[in-house]
């Protein structure tokens, strides 16, 4: 990669964005500025960035992901209950990954082994997910463990599970000097991500798949290992956004997360994920979480409300993929003139 | 290949009735006409954006957004009855709204290229937005009567709106089987490039299907307004996954060019049936969701393995064929 | 006969129906056309020769208006047209009836034909039943489309096409799936259709259908006019010569010369059986070329894919380089030595929008290290493929889907020798790919043979299996009907068995 190649990239394109977001909304409000500040408003999203990264991979297969929301919710109602019986808290926290994980399972062995659209299956198992998620109290108090609280563990359906120990809250308000814990994970977990994706066999399966599946079979690549793969990841991305948010907002629930869908797919296709599979990169899916959060928190401290900040991500989305696409039709076309022009002068 | 689809149909109803039955072995109040009645009173809202939605994946698109245009159309309905709009007025704004955004979505997938699923998740958090913003997130409550009132008007003791949401079926199926361009949406689904080359006007078919969608979820905004009788600003939330989950679970391919109206309905109905067969059977509403999620699971692999056994079938007596034929030539 | 399709043949050369001048076209940056000029006349069939990739198709397709020219001028009898849709060439009379037919399987035959017509259907059905009639096309109209033959369907698109008033009937490669028999009927149809004063384009690859059926015979090469004349002034030694390139009688001269030993079997298949074929056996030993032989439909390409476990059902006996291999996948097969370069690069060969080295080293990803992929490993290995094979590249990060058709084909060769195997099947490797791509994948087969490798080549271009093979079988409807070797490797042994001519002569 030359010097030419990085400043034409989509990520350097989204890096000047960025730079230049916090410098207009520091202008704007100065305590903007201040780097712990902004350090500490990625606590807001950092839950978006966790299920965003892994969910790039998918994406690149020409896969879709959408129930990672529920496995959120399924992470942190687990989590809770488990910490209820009586387990201690990290125990509790690695079962509740191994749930998450093997929701995760079930969705890549789904994709992997048959033709089904993984929207549709994904779909399926985002109810299942969270209908698994809002009834397991209930459950376990079916299967008699009444012993805890008076109202039953159903109870906890709609208050959440709170009192968690000092030592979990921990995990989200504590710093490494002015650097939180969720995001030095995100930093970690990203270059992690970004050197699966590209620099091993199974990352750059991904790009075949996404680009081209039968000719990655006929090539002998292990087409349905890597397709599970990715789904789990996807699930292990949200699962460290539902232990995220469980710790954040102190409070176990089941339906921690419901509304990031939005957020995490724009996230995805802003950093540069093509829909269509075949592109992407977890460099790009970090920098767009961090312009879209920053974008998020800057407003909402100009005043502007919520809910205009989230018309103006709808729309930025779809202006995205728009000036992409167009981009690349007008590319074409230029690309075509030139090479007529230069066969009449030859 | 007709006879099996039509068979999916079959099969979910098939299923709806067995459910039914059974919830009837435990609880004999499900027996009941009111109850029945009470299904399909419930399950209206679902199916008139199921049948918009139906539209969009013949076409082979997708529109996650219907929920949310069904909120906005439903938050310009009571915006402006309680302005003192007759209702008449309200009503024809609230279809225009739900019109109009279905072909913003329409304008961004057909002219600006932008991929269904990426446009319309875009315009769900805008519509969403717009929502709260035009309310300034209060709910909309203290409706007057008129817009009350005709959930109330049954016919042969059945309510107003399940005829008028049958007859939009009934129109919907005739249009569909009946009418040439409606075939369009099934042709550009089917083949999108042999349509083309055909001379079908493929644009103008996606812009069209899209455009029902809004439509359908504004008719589907009044008829849940009228019937619960205020505007939350959750009005619909989640219902643009229900409509695919029903058309999908209705027979209606994401792959395009495949389903009918009756499916698509079958599919809500279903959908709604199970909600209210967990609360006959005493089972919380908390599992109403994992329910629809394993049906819908179930059904969609049923299918893959029903086809793929097909598929081979087909083949085996596509080659069994060609060498009769060859028996015959010699 | 029907008045509407029955038009007064204008008077010959009048005026013509179609005249295109030195039109280009432009894919990202590739040029598929380079100035061609080609006409139709009333009442003539004017045959379009070339392989796949040549331009063919996208010739067509600007002629029936579904793409548009970048450069050159297009008049519809002596008028300047501007075709922005297929729509538009409808209504200016021209009518593409696709190689794989538009049918509309959940529609039923009216509706199939009705479709993009604003008629009511009882007029449809009274337009259409003179047109079926008239080209002996019984059936019930109100039957599902979904049972039609393929020789039906065709006639279902001409008759959109009739319905459409169409002057100028193109036919993209109509008999490539049909049988002997239907094919004469099309041919008869065919004519009937030019004594009306159709203009009909004849596309297609087979010499003896293009020299039986075209009044004018047009041969198109890596995107330009090469040749074009009167049927009765062209004979087919001229035509072979013109559609090959031009080097290539030589070079074949040369390869049997340099021919190499013939070693111990690296193939062996025994009864295989699956859908598409019955009872195939076969060896193939190392420095062998195997060529197989048979029509497009004949079970060739299912046999490969059956071998190298892309087909699951497929049962049989199938031994690779001495291992016995009764469960297989392409990454099985890889272990095993033996690659397929499938027949279609796009769908199955080449990752269009990756770099050039992905798909080299798609195969051999395990190779460029344990953990990690080495840039450097894999840049030796691309860099040495594109200087062996002579891809023309800018560098080995360069998009695959930027290259012409003939270096696409050798990446997709690269990702297979990359593999070193002992054994390679190669599906249609010269393909629409240009005269100096093909010589280098005949080069690359001689090499291969020499260093010992088996290989088993299957071509449609029967020029090609005869030039190539050392030995021959020929597949007829899912069956080897025929092995041939030595003197009676001959064109026209080849030819006749891929039809069941010889076959039908012993039973």
């Amino acid at each position: 990669m030359n010097l030419k190649h990085v400043f034409r990239s989509w990520e350097f394109a989204l890096f000047v964005l960025l730079v230049a977001e916090i410098a207009v909304l520091g202008v704007i409000n100065p305590t903007f500025l201040n780097i712990e500040n902004l350090l500490y408003s990625t606590l807001d999203f950092s839950h978006i960035l966790f299920a965003a990264l892994p969910l790039t991979m998918v994406i690149i297969t020409a896969g879709i992901d959408i129930s990672g929301v529920s496995i959120m919710g399924l992470t942190s109602i687990t989590l809770g209950l488990v910490w209820v019986a009586g387990v201690n808290i990290f125990v509790a926290m690695a079962i509740a990954i191994l749930i998450g994980l093997l929701a995760g399972l079930f969705n890549g062995f789904f994709v992997a082994n048959t033709d089904v659209n993984p929207l549709v299956i994904t779909l399926g198992t985002l109810f299942m997910f969270a209908g698994l998620a809002q009834g397991m109290p209930a459950l376990l108090d079916l299967l008699g463990f009444k012993a805890y609280g008076s109202g039953g563990l159903a109870a906890y359906q709609y208050e959440g599970i709170t009192g968690l120990p000092d030592s979990f809250i921990h995990l989200t308000d504590g710093s490494l000097w002015i650097i939180p814990y969720p995001f030095i994970a995100i930093l970690i977990f990203a270059a992690i991500l970004s050197l699966l994706l590209h620099k091993t066999r199974f990352g750059r399966a991904l790009y075949l798949i996404g680009v081209n599946p039968k000719a990655t079979i006929y090539s002998g690549v292990p087409i349905k290992k890597v397709l599970i793969g990715a789904y789990l990841l996807s699930a292990l991305g949200a699962v460290l956004a539902g232990i995220t948010l469980t710790s954040y907002f102190t409070s176990a629930r089941a339906d921690l997360g419901g509304d990031a869908l939005l957020p995490i797919i724009t996230t995805v296709v802003l950093g540069g994920a093509d829909i269509l599979g075949g592109s992407g990169t977890i460099l790009g899916t970090l920098l767009a979480g961090l312009l879209l959060g920053f974008l998020r928190q800057g407003l909402l401290a100009i005043g502007v409300t919520n809910d205009l900040i989230q018309v103006v991500t709808g729309a930025l989305l779809i202006l995205a993929m728009a000036t992409k696409r167009l981009a690349a039709v007008y590319g074409e076309f230029r690309l075509n003139r030139r090479t007529l022009s230069s066969k009449e002068r030859g | 290949m007709k006879r099996f689809f039509k068979s999916r149909e079959l099969l979910i109803m098939l299923l709806l009735a067995v459910l039914i039955i059974i919830t009837g072995l435990f609880n004999k109040n499900v027996y009941k006409f009111d109850s029945i009645s009470e299904i399909f009173n419930a399950s209206l809202t679902l199916t008139l954006i199921s049948l918009g939605e139906m539209f969009v994946i013949l076409t082979r698109g997708i529109d996650v957004s219907v929920g949310a245009t069904a909120g906005l159309a439903a938050v310009i309905l009571g915006t402006t009855l309680n302005l003192g709009w007759p209702i008449g007025w309200a009503i024809l704004a609230a279809i225009i709204t739900g019109t109009l955004a279905g072909m913003v979505n329409a304008f961004g997938i057909t002219s600006m290229r932008v991929p269904p699923i990426i446009m319309t998740l875009g315009t769900l958090g805008i519509y969403r937005g717009l929502m709260r913003i035009i309310t300034g997130g209060s709910w909309i409550e203290n409706l007057p009567q008129s817009i009350k009132e005709p959930n109330r008007w049954d016919i042969l003791h059945v309510p107003f709106f399940v005829w008028m949401t049958l007859i939009v079926i009934a129109i919907t199926a005739y249009i569909t089987l009946k009418a040439r361009p409606a075939r369009y949406f099934y042709a550009v689904g089917d083949n999108e490039e042999g349509a083309y080359l055909l001379g079908i006007p493929v644009k103008l078919t996606q812009f069209a299907a899209y455009t029902l969608a809004g439509f359908f979820a504004a008719l589907a905004a009044i008829v849940f307004t009228s019937q619960i009788g205020f505007v939350s600003m959750n009005a619909a939330d989640g219902f643009e996954l229900k409509a695919i989950a029903a058309n999908v679970l209705g027979g209606v391919s994401l792959t395009g060019g495949i389903g009918t109206p009756l499916g698509a309905t079958i599919g809500a109905l279903f959908m709604t049936a199970v909600h209210s067969m967990l609360i006959f059977l005493g089972i919380p509403g908390i599992w109403d969701n994992a329910f629809a999620g394993i049906i819908l699971l179930t059904v969609v692999y049923i299918d893959y393995r029903v086809r793929t056994t097909i598929e081979l079938q087909q083949r085996q007596s596509r080659i069994r064929g060609e060498s009769g034929a060859v028996g015959g030539e010699s | 006969m029907s008045a509407s399709a029955k038009q007064t043949p204008s008077t010959q050369k009048s005026e013509l129906l179609l005249e295109l001048k030195d039109v280009w076209k432009v894919f990202a940056g590739v040029p598929v056309l380079k100035g061609i000029s080609f006409t139709l006349a009333p009442g003539e069939i004017h045959a379009l020769l070339g392989s796949n990739g040549s331009g063919k198709s996208t010739t067509m397709k600007i002629i029936s208006g579904a793409y548009r020219l970048d450069k050159g001028t297009m008049k519809i009898m002596g008028a300047p047209a501007r075709l922005d849709s297929p729509k538009v060439a409808h209504s200016r009379g021209i009518y593409m009836v696709p190689q794989e037919p538009h049918i509309f399987p959940h529609l039923s035959i009216l509706e199939n034909l009705g479709i993009g017509l604003s008629l009511p259907p009882a007029e449809l059905s009274q337009k259409v039943s003179p047109l079926l009639s008239e080209l002996g096309f019984k059936t019930d109209l109100r039957e599902s489309a979904a049972f039609l033959s393929i020789a039906q369907q065709q006639l279902l698109e001409i008759v959109r096409g009739l319905l459409r008033n169409a002057r100028i009937l193109i036919f993209d490669e109509p008999t490539s799936a049909l049988t002997f028999r239907e094919t004469g009927h099309l041919f008869e149809r065919m004519r009937y259709l030019a004594s009306q004063g159709i203009g009909l384009v004849f596309i297609s690859h087979r010499l003896g259908e293009v020299m039986e059926i075209a009044d004018r015979i047009s041969v198109l090469r890596d995107g330009q006019i090469v040749f074009s004349n009167p049927t009765s002034s062209v004979t087919p030694h001229a035509l072979i010569k013109a559609m090959l390139p031009e080097s290539a009688e030589d070079s074949s001269v040369s390869f049997e010369s340099e021919k190499s030993s013939v070693g111990g079997t690296v193939l062996e298949v025994e009864h295989l059986n699956s859908e598409a074929f019955t009872d195939a056996s076969f060896s193939l030993h190392a420095g062998e070329v195997l060529g197989l032989a048979g029509l497009v439909g004949s079970g060739r390409t299912e046999l490969s894919e059956a071998i190298v476990g892309i087909d699951p059902n497929a049962r049989g006996k199938v031994v690779i380089a001495g291992d016995d291999l009764p469960v297989r996948s392409p990454a099985i097969c890889q272990q095993h030595g033996l690659v397929y370069v499938p027949e279609d690069r796009h769908a199955h060969g080449i990752f269009l929008d990756l770099p050039s080295v992905y798909t080299i080293t798609a195969g051999i990803l395990p190779q460029l290290g344990k953990y990690l992929l080495s840039e450097d490993k894999e840049k030796d290995i691309g860099e040495r493929f594109v200087d062996e094979l002579n891809i023309k590249v800018n560098s080995i990060w360069q998009t695959a889907g930027t290259l012409s058709g003939g270096n696409q084909q050798k990446v997709v060769l690269a990702k297979a020798l990359a593999g070193e195997p002992k054994v390679i099947i190669l599906d249609e490797p010269t393909r629409g790919i240009d005269a100096s791509a093909r010589q280098d994948v005949y080069r690359l087969i001689r090499a291969l043979t020499k260093e010992g490798v088996g290989v088993l080549l299957i071509s449609s271009e029967l020029e090609e299996i005869v030039e190539l093979s050392d030995r021959v079988l020929v597949m007829y409807r899912g069956r080897i009907t025929e092995e041939l070797s030595g003197k009676d490797i001959n064109l026209e042994r080849v030819t006749n068995a891929s039809f069941g001519i010889s076959t039908e002569a012993k039973a």
